[in-house]
């Protein structure tokens, strides 16, 4: 096991090689860092997400052209040329995987958690998805239809979470706040509304 | 190449790396073999280099749900074959079509298929 403090002193170690041997300039590595940290991430897909619950055009234009609906809010980015957003609903929940490898939505999602990536996740997403639903804390009603979208090929998914119940009065920050990137991938739900 | 220099990661080189790369969509008028509704088989091919088409869909029948359009085919990419357009479709396949009787009767799973992946039913 590597202590996150044996990481960080690696990371700074191979760092300064770079800058040293003038491979890498700092602003390169600033623009990296701040790319991840807040420009491509789930709360990007989270805006988009609380978008859609907020504007009904709006995710009519989602679920027909994911693609140019994100753009329309900005986010374009590698791993975002060509998305496909589906909805969750009373009847239906989705979930998302790539069993072949760890194919994730950057330009709205960011880099895939590590989890994502395991071969556990990748197998039993598709063979068994109710299970990995449940060790998620996520309950699906016996009689609703569990779709599995294995995004091997050249598409990139996005789930549309159901918009949750007591959320009548929130504006779009308010809603996004509830928009987290397990609910985007479908092993959860969007969070509960805070009680007032 | 001459010297370190010329190597070096810059702001504007990361800037390049993130931003959208492109479609793997290709423009070509290329015929479909399908249509959505169609019933469908996955070829059992065992290539010993790049597929997209997982094991656990040869030999499985499905349903084509959407016709995608015209991609780029990865696995001739992969192999230096070129881009060898052709149609691009999300298929359906039962739960109990790929894990048998025990899976719920009605999920199911979708997978992005290629033309030279699908035999017709």
């Amino acid at each position: 096991m590597t202590s996150d403090e044996e990481v960080a002193l690696r990371v700074r170690a191979l760092e300064s090689l770079l800058l040293e041997k003038g491979l890498v300039e700092s602003p390169a590595i600033d623009e990296i860092i701040d790319l991840f940290e807040n420009r491509l991430g789930p709360q990007n897909g989270a805006r988009v997400v609380a978008r859609a619950w907020s504007d009904p055009a709006f995710k009519a234009r989602l679920l027909a052209n994911a693609t140019d609906a994100i753009v329309e809010l900005g986010y374009e980015a590698v791993q975002g040329e060509d998305m496909v957003v589906v909805e969750n609903t009373h009847a239906v929940h989705n979930l998302v995987v790539c069993t072949l490898c760890s194919c994730f939505p950057w330009a709205t999602m960011g880099l895939p958690p590590v989890w994502y990536k395991s071969a556990p996740y990748r197998s039993r997403a598709a063979s068994d998805p109710r299970g990995v639903l449940v060790e998620f804390g996520t309950a699906i009603a016996d009689e609703a239809e569990v779709r599995v979208w294995d995004s091997n090929a050249e598409l990139r998914y996005m789930v549309l979470p159901e918009r949750p119940a007591g959320t009548d009065g929130m504006g779009e920050d308010e809603l996004m706040a509830l928009v987290t990137r397990d609910s985007m991938i479908g092993v959860t739900k969007a969070l509960e509304a805070p009680a007032s | 190449m001459s010297g370190a220099t010329s190597r070096k990661i810059t702001r504007d080189v990361v800037l390049g790396l993130y931003k959208n790369t492109g479609t793997a969509r290709v423009d070509a008028d290329v015929a479909a073999s399908f249509k959505v509704g169609d019933s469908i088989r996955a070829r059992n091919i065992n290539p010993t280099g790049h597929t997209r088409l997982p094991r656990y869909i040869r030999g499985k029948q499905g349903q084509i749900a959407t016709d995608h359009g015209v991609f780029q085919f990865a696995d001739s990419l992969a192999h230096g074959g070129g881009k060898q357009p052709q149609h691009l479709y999300s298929v359906r396949f039962t739960a109990q079509e790929l894990w048998g009787a025990n899976a719920p009767a009605q999920d199911s799973l979708y997978i992005d298929l290629w033309d030279d992946y699908l035999e017709p039913v």
